[in-house]
């Protein structure tokens, strides 16, 4: 247990140092100069670590101001506007997890249950069906369907909004970031109008998210059930006469879980691409949307910062997912011998 | 009294696209309190046999019998509830790979635990209920022979060695105090000494409970000083089935005759440990059965008859499929 968790530690460690490097690193690649790339302006009053980070002479020394002036909040400021990274970040990251957030519930609710019955329907027609549609969604590509979702729901039925957060009728102010939150905090006069704006705003956007990781989540849990379920373990538990209900509880369940959740691990890079994609087509006001932004106005210590960013969060939301698979798995040292 | 009663089971197995038949008119009988042993080279459908008498196999696989009755319920054609109530008091299974029977997720506590019948637990509250499950599944632990109770009950089945999981099996069948107890090689690899333990304990419920024993094993010595009667398979053919004295005596079928002189202390001359090998060959895979008698290609005595499958003959109570049977003039 200490063991697992000593090496996962060191992993995301050694991870994040990597990313930082690359992060600096990018400040000299990119064209141009490399103390502006890595300030985003000639000088900057107000981030000390960073400026002098500049002004060092050896690049060892220089490294060292950097990732001091990054745990400090002393990230550079944007090309584009001139504004501190640090602050527009923190602004923008909340939609992005809130939007991330809504769309794996909403998969997870739906996709494993499902994926249950169907593996429990093996063969049958649920199954079928389950199978074939969810093959049909997988092999939507995410800008299309997001497009589609946009033509169909926004343009022709007119019922939905295709763009945006929230409606510009409406003040909210910045407190969670969240904005199902922000609203429920803030003192307006007719917050369920509020609401129901914001959630119309979120629908298009989580469904286009989570189609494809619904999808995933389906078929992976459909798969470790038929596997579950064909065991001699189970076998074994029917010929002892338990009845079907005590067999799913206590035998299918938590053996069919188990390998599912390093597999929502391996999820989480492409489920942060359909989101930053998403949040492109739909104005999203989000990180991707930021960052694919920074990207055509050649935004370098934007671009650096975000990458790193992102980078930074696809890794620790990763391996602490396959780290706590492990911890609750029991049978993890069945093949610890082999591993050595 | 016949408790089991299987005529003519045969088992359909898709191989290639094609049927065959892995079990081919198996025929089958277990008197009340009695043991019987169930022999045959590695592959010759024992396994098979214990499984669908369990219902333990693949939806696709087809099982068609004469007969395949428990107390004359058939097994068969009841619903799944009436067979489930009968797999649950009165027939008990150990598979043959107990580490594969384990659920991994689980620790043998509380797979011990959920195999106890309700009616043998008093009635109070839950915890008063927990702790009798507890002492229940403890004392039958204890019972077949695993030592450290208390640290093993905790642990997931990985974590302990083959023997405990075997012995486990074991406690597991028995907790549930069945009439009928189906054990598919459950000494297969122990030391001797445990294995006499386990024979032991079995041999003793036969006689204080009256449980009857089907045991599928490869070792011929242990078992005929056990069973009262015994079954031989080959290739998924039952050639011979009897009273265990009259089939050492004499056996009727070549195969048989084979098998006894392979075992150790009925030829003196062979090697200890050698490996159980009856004649020279080896036995048929499923892709390249033989027909009529499957025995056939190995047969010192085969002859053109040989070629249509033998009908099941019988001399009190000895039955046996073979055109030229041995030792018939003296029976
Ligand atoms: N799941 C399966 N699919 C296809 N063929 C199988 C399957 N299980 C068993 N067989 C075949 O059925 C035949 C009988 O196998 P079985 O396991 O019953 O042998 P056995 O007598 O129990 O052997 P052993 O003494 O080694 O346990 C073998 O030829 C085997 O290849
Ligand atoms: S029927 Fe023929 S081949 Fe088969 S065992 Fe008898 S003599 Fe041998
Ligand atoms: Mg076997």
């Amino acid at each position: 247990m200490i063991t697992t968790l000593i090496r996962y530690f060191n992993l995301i460690c050694l991870t994040l140092l990597v990313l930082v490097l690359l992060s600096f690193s990018l400040a000299f690649f990119f064209p141009g100069d490399s103390a502006v790339n890595l300030l985003g302006a000639a000088q900057i009053a107000d981030q000390p670590l960073l400026s002098q980070a500049v002004n060092q002479s050896n690049v060892l020394v220089q490294f060292w101001y950097y990732v001091q002036a990054l745990f400090n909040g002393q990230w550079g400021v944007s090309f584009a506007t001139g504004k501190p990274l640090y602050e527009d970040i923190m602004q923008l990251f909340p939609a992005t997890l809130e939007l991330s957030l809504y769309a794996v519930t909403l998969a997870l609710v739906f996709g494993i249950p499902l994926g249950f019955v169907s593996g429990l329907q093996y063969r049958k027609k649920i199954d079928h069906a389950f199978m074939s549609s969810s093959m049909v969604m997988y092999s939507f590509p995410v800008f299309w369907l997001a497009l589609i979702l946009i033509l169909l729901v926004s343009l022709q039925a007119q019922w939905l909004p295709m763009s945006g957060r929230l409606s510009l009728l409406y003040d909210i102010p910045h407190a969670t970031g969240f904005i199902l939150v922000d609203i429920a905090l803030s003192d307006i006069a007719n917050k369920q109008y509020a609401f129901h704006d914001a959630i119309s705003h979120l629908i298009l956007p989580t469904l286009s998210v989570s189609f494809i990781a619904f999808a995933v989540f389906l078929r992976s849990t459909r798969r470790s059930v038929v596997d579950v379920v064909s065991t001699e373990y189970i076998k074994s538990a029917q010929t002892r006469g338990l009845t079907a209900s005590n067999i799913f509880f206590k035998h299918i369940l938590r053996n069919a879980l188990l390998p599912v959740l390093p597999l929502l691990a391996v999820q989480i890079s492409t489920l942060v691409t359909n989101v930053m994609i998403v949040e492109t087509i739909f104005s999203w006001p989000g990180i991707g949307d930021w960052l694919i932004q920074a990207i055509y106005e050649r935004d370098y210590p934007a671009i650096r910062t975000g990458i790193m960013l992102v980078a930074m969060i696809v890794v620790v939301f990763t391996l602490s997912l396959e780290c706590l698979s492990q911890l609750i798995d029991p049978t993890r040292d069945r093949f610890a011998y082999a591993r050595r | 009294m016949i408790i089991l009663d299987i005529k003519n089971l045969t088992l359909e197995i898709e191989s290639n696209g094609v049927l065959v038949k892995a079990l081919d008119k198996v025929s089958l009988t277990i008197q009340e309190n009695e043991i019987r042993a169930l022999v045959g080279e590695s592959g010759s459908g024992k396994s098979l046999i214990v499984r669908a008498i369990s219902g333990a196999l693949p939806p696709q696989w087809i099982v068609t019998a004469d007969r395949l009755t428990w107390r004359g319920q058939n097994l068969l054609s009841m619903t799944r509830a009436q067979r489930q109530a009968i797999m649950r008091r009165d027939i008990a299974v150990i598979f043959q790979d107990p580490l594969a029977s384990l659920d991994p997720s689980a620790t043998l506590k509380d797979q011990l635990v959920e195999s106890i019948p309700q009616e043998f637990i008093p009635k109070g509250w839950p915890w008063q209920r927990r702790k009798a499950r507890l002492r229940i599944a403890q004392q039958i632990m204890r019972k077949v022979g695993i030592k450290d109770v208390h640290a093993a009950i905790n642990k997931y089945p990985h974590e302990l060695s083959l023997d405990i999981c075997q012995k486990f099996m074991i406690a597991m069948a028995l907790v549930s105090q069945p009439t009928l107890l189906i054990a598919d090689d459950p000494t297969r690899g122990m030391e001797t000494n445990t294995k006499q333990q386990i024979l032991t304990l079995l041999a003793q419920l036969n006689k204080t409970r009256n449980l009857s024993i089907l045991f599928v094993s490869h070792d011929l010595i242990a078992i005929s000083a056990m069973a009262h009667s015994m079954t031989v398979l080959y290739c998924g053919q039952s050639v011979e089935s009897g009273k265990m004295k009259a089939m050492r005596r004499r056996p009727l079928h070549p195969y048989t005759k084979a098998l006894m002189d392979s075992a150790p202390s009925f030829s003196p001359d062979l090697i200890p440990k050698s490996p159980l090998v009856a004649m020279d060959g080896t036995i048929p895979t499923l892709q390249h059965l033989p027909i009529g008698c499957r025995l056939g290609p190995r047969c010192p005595r085969a002859a053109k008859e040989c070629v249509q499958v033998p009908e099941e003959r019988s001399i009190n109570e000895h039955k046996y499929r073979c055109h030229y049977p041995m030792h018939v003039e003296s029976v």
